[in-house]
């Protein structure tokens, strides 16, 4: 956890990784074909697509929830399953998935109860984490008591708490309204910033892609593959400026660009930038 | 609930009165209960009866007695409530953890319920003769015998009510299946096993109270049994002990209400299951 080297590995590094469903019968679904992602310790890359292309199961192959079936995924330089056993990665979900029988500080403190963290340890982090998602107050109450974007914050809380170097995020804000959802992307930044965090964020908005990371990662469905990687050269600090910012526009219109032809297989200019 | 008890009171009194005193046939079948005090007392009858002295003589009066003969009964419900419901989640539990296991062992579980208590006693007591248990134990484990059912089947389907993203969690926690049962499984199924294990409380004192007539437990089933016998006497009696069985299923009852009270007192109102 404690490296005193700056990491020299990537955070992520797949290869030639390809997932199929159900491989053999006659309900075999090919999620994923050939897939080659690097992605620098720091980044927030931002993963992008038709619904079907894939993009969960991508992450949850980082997760090391699912085994690929070709190909191979590495985490901070190891072997996706022995980062998952070291805890190198956080997780949160559009559903925000906490418990409902555990008090908000409760459900922060579950992955260092399983990791084995003395009581007060636990106590004195979950209050820091509480701090840092704006919900000091609210240690004491239950989950269904707090909104939804509330609930979020917590379980991003929880997914931060073991200071993972990694933090991956599947559509994390699907379910929130417009302004919730961008008060909550100023937030994230802030908070993965004060983290050092590198982040693999699944979105289906454009410009929540664009606003939050280094890179766009543009997939297309059929069978999912990566058709684009764009660099996002916004500056690391970013506001609400930003957003109206003409680069902003620019990239914006770029990703929608790519996600386009993605699906007419790139028919005219953009053959092969990569 | 004294509504209830008051309505149900009611309806006896109105049907007491009104209807035929020896009874009525329907196409042939003598189904129409008969109305005379002997099978029909009044209800101040009944309750009077409490009062009357147990025995001709004695100066034990049946509500004492019955009050001796219920505390035996419920501490034996108890003592077949916790059995069963231990038995009952360790069964789930198992069920959960190997599939192998659910599909072997579900039938019998199944099955076992079909047989008669009754069927049982015996061989419970030549077990339980043999083991040099006290005789209290034998009808507590043939209560357990009915009660653990329903617990059973509503641990089992909690345990697997829990969503996958929930699993998923845990997954990427690299929690074991057992942490996973403990931080998850297990009070995600809470919601699903309290129903379970009302059903079991009644139950179990069903399973006694049929227990002690078929062993000679001197409880609140066989006070019924002895009660009735003298029905020609004294046919009010037999329904003390009717009240008792009753009032012990509904302690029961509430013993496992007060539990859940206690145990979701911090859970949301609304349990979408
Ligand atoms: N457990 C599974 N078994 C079989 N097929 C699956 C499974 N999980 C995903 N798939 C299939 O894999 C493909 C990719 O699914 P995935 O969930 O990764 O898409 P997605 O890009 O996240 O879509 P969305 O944007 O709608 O969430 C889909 O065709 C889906 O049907
Ligand atoms: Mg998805």
């Amino acid at each position: 956890m404690t490296d005193t080297a700056q990491p020299v590995h990537p955070s992520v590094d797949a290869r030639g990784v390809a997932m199929s469903f159900n491989q053999g019968t006659a309900e075999q679904v090919d999620a994923l074909v050939d897939v080659d992602l690097r992605i620098e310790s720091g980044a927030f890359v931002s993963l992008i697509g038709p619904s079907g292309c894939g993009k969960s199961t991508l992450l949850r192959l980082i997760a090391n929830l699912i085994e690929p079936t070709a190909g191979q995924v590495m985490v901070n330089g190891k072997d996706a399953a022995q980062a998952r056993l070291d805890q190198d990665y956080g997780m949160a979900f559009q559903q925000s998935g906490l418990f409902d029988w555990r008090t908000v500080t409760k459900n922060i403190e579950l992955p260092l109860e399983l990791k084995g963290w003395g009581k007060a340890e636990r106590s004195a982090r979950a209050a820091e984490m509480l701090e840092l998602v704006k919900l000091a107050d609210r240690g004491n109450h239950m989950p269904w008591q707090l909104s939804g974007g509330q609930q979020q914050r917590i379980a991003i809380a929880r997914a931060l708490a073991a200071h993972p170097p990694l933090l991956l995020m599947d559509e994390p804000f699907g379910a929130l309204d417009e302004m919730t959802r961008e008060h909550m992307q100023s937030e994230l930044l802030d908070i993965c910033a004060a983290a050092n965090t590198t982040v693999v964020f699944v979105t289906h908005s454009i410009p929540e892609a664009v606003y939050l990371s280094t890179q766009v990662v543009v997939m297309s469905a059929g069978p999912g593959r990566i058709t684009d990687v764009i660099d996002v050269d916004l500056g690391r600090t970013r506001d609400e400026d930003t957003r109206e910012d003409d680069g902003f526009y620019k990239k914006v219109t770029e990703v929608r660009e790519a996600l386009r032809g993605g699906d007419h297989e790139r028919s005219t200019h953009r053959s092969e930038d990569r | 609930m004294l509504l209830a008890v008051a309505i149900a009171a009611g309806a006896w009194e109105l049907y007491k009165a009104l209807g035929p005193p020896d009874g009525g046939d329907v196409f042939g079948w003598r189904i129409i209960p008969k109305t005379n005090d002997r099978v029909m007392p009044h209800i101040w009858e009944m309750l009077a009866e409490f009062g009357d002295p147990e025995v001709r003589g004695r100066d034990t009066a049946v509500w004492e007695a019955m009050l001796g003969y219920s505390w035996y009964t419920l501490r034996m419900s108890l003592a077949g409530l916790l059995l069963g419901g231990a038995l009952g989640i360790g069964l789930a539990v198992l069920m959960a953890r190997f599939r192998v296991v659910e599909r072997g062992l579900l039938p019998y579980v199944v099955l076992s319920q079909t047989i008669p208590l009754i069927a049982l006693a015996p061989q419970v007591a030549a077990l339980g003769g043999n083991w040099g248990l006290p005789k209290w134990t034998w009808a507590a484990a043939l209560a357990a015998f009915l009660s653990f059912f329903p617990v059973t089947i509503a641990t089992l389907r909690g345990l697997q009510s829990v969503p996958a993203a929930s699993l998923e969690l845990m997954d990427s926690f690299a929690a074991s299946w057992w942490t996973t049962l403990r931080k998850l499984r297990f009070p995600a199924a809470v919601p699903f096993i309290v129903p379970g294990l009302k059903l079991a409380a009644t139950a179990s004192v069903i399973g006694v109270v049929v227990s002690e007539v078929s062993l000679g437990l001197r409880g609140v089933g066989f006070a019924a049994l002895s009660y009735g016998q003298k029905t020609t006497s004294q046919p009010a009696t037999v329904y003390t002990a009717v009240f008792a069985a009753a009032l012990l299923g509904l302690i029961m009852f509430g013993l496992v209400s007060a539990a859940e009270a206690f145990v979701m007192r911090k859970r949301p109102t609304e349990i979408n299951t």
